[in-house]
């Protein structure tokens, strides 16, 4: 019997399905395992379809994206109830992902700059007919509804992927590691590191074998969980963070932040030389995280 | 609510310096306000920004980390940790929005317990100007 499953596409850029489709010639195996009974971009199942099926009739559900408006939440507490096993699919919906830094801003400046300021708009309104209602600031997906699974990565990586759907199809839960993304990265560590100076992604050519943060690229490797194979700083660029925090971190951002502070030379970079080098702390180091960190948005004083 | 606003401040001491600093004051019997409640740590580099974070979070109007001087620290550089995650988390606060004015660093040896009260007056002083915290869940 084919196991039914559902993919869900919240707000997001479909590159966790990309993703999916990068299993190649694994996918001939896994599909005529399947029968997916929502996909809106894939197959023509309309909502209301997914409407009438009974509720826990699904075996599986992938959630992709977070939730920005509120179609995006009724998909997604629809997807819970139909769905007896739900699994968060990408970083998106784990944790928010990089569009969750607006976060930072309040939602009216953020549709006023889009529909109104932006420079190639003339005349712009913003759009207030048969457009869902924008939610005023985006939370991770668990907080609204229960998951049984979470699979992050920006994009999962197909491997961790095929890891997680084969065990699935197997009827075992799949186990994801946990350590640190520098326990996986081949790149050779010292014992001690001491950076003397902070470089920006972009700055010269790192030496092929050393550790980028000893090379004084900003790498997010000791706050960030294992999982995707270290395929960034494997091809010479740091990491970003994309699998979110490591084991027992609440926020990535303020223990990378804290880990940097403790590596660099106290004689070469001084406490305003290196937020002068970091520049964007949030956007450096909560890039994938802010909607799940401890301070999750701006705050914004009451008018 | 201006007039009577009394800030809830937390104070993440270090062990060596600044909690005996604050244990001279004490002893010396200097007055000083009472808004600010103490923890003790090790090291002002055991201080870890997740806590200073979540201090704001439940609604602390002001965090106070204070450490001994460049060069004194017991453990040789557990304060030059500190100032700079003060200095990355000053510019997070920032652009969360929150002032930070509401967070402060101090280098506070075991012999300034003066030090220690002009420091929390000045700190309170400061709170009362900006106000209760944005994130305060209770008036």
């Amino acid at each position: 019997m084919p196991v039914k499953v559902m993919f869900v596409q919240l707000a997001s850029c479909w590159g966790c399905h990309q993703s999916l489709l990068d299993l190649h010639e694994t996918l001939a195996d896994v599909l005529p395992q399947l029968e997916i009974v929502f996909w809106h971009t894939v197959v023509d199942h309309k909502l209301h379809d997914v409407e009438k099926l009974p509720d826990k009739s699904v075996n599986v559900g992938f959630t992709e994206g977070f939730c920005r408006t509120e179609e995006d939440l009724h998909l997604l507490k629809l997807a819970r109830q139909k769905c007896k096993l739900l699994v968060s699919y990408g970083t998106c919906s784990t944790y928010g992902s990089i569009p969750s830094l607006l976060n930072l801003y309040p939602i009216e400046e953020a549709l006023s700059r889009k529909f109104k300021e932006a420079e190639s708009v003339v005349d712009g309104r913003i759009p207030d007919k048969h457009v869902p209602k924008m939610l005023e600031y985006v939370k991770p997906n668990r907080e609204y509804v229960n998951y049984d699974l979470f699979l992050p990565g920006c994009p999962p990586e197909p491997p961790l992927i095929a890891e997680v759907v084969t065990s699935l199809l197997k009827g075992e839960m799949p186990k994801l590691k946990e350590r640190t993304l520098c326990d996986e990265c081949p790149r050779v560590k010292s014992e001690v590191i001491v950076i003397k100076k902070i470089k920006r992604d972009f700055e010269g050519i790192p030496e092929p074998e050393k550790c980028l943060l000893e090379q004084g690229y900003i790498c997010m490797g000791p706050a960030t969980r294992e999982g995707c194979g270290a395929v960034c700083p494997s091809a010479g660029f740091p990491c970003k963070g994309c699998m979110g925090p490591g084991p027992n971190v609440m926020d990535q951002g303020a223990k990378m932040l804290s880990a940097l502070a403790s590596i660099v030379d106290y004689e070469s970079i001084s406490p305003e030389e290196l937020v002068n080098a970091v520049k964007d702390v949030v956007g450096t180091f909560s890039r994938f995280t802010l909607p799940s960190s401890i301070i999750p948005k701006a705050v914004f004083k009451k008018k | 609510m201006a007039g009577n606003f009394e800030p809830k401040i937390l104070g993440i001491f270090c062990n060596w310096c600044s909690y005996a600093g604050a244990d001279m004051a004490g002893t010396s019997r200097m007055q000083y306000p009472p808004n600010v409640r103490i923890i003790r740590v090790l090291c002002s580099g055991r201080v870890d920004p997740q806590f200073v974070l979540k201090a704001l979070e439940l609604g602390a109007d002001g965090v106070l980390v204070a450490g001994c001087h460049h060069g004194d620290c017991h453990y040789v550089k557990g304060n030059y940790r500190a100032e700079r995650r003060i200095a990355l988390l000053k510019r997070m606060l920032q652009q969360l929005s929150i002032e930070p004015e509401r967070l402060m660093l101090k280098w506070i040896s075991a012999s300034e317990g003066a030090e220690l009260v002009q420091t929390v007056e000045e700190f309170v002083n400061i709170l009362k100007e900006l106000g209760p915290s944005p994130l305060r869940k209770t008036g």
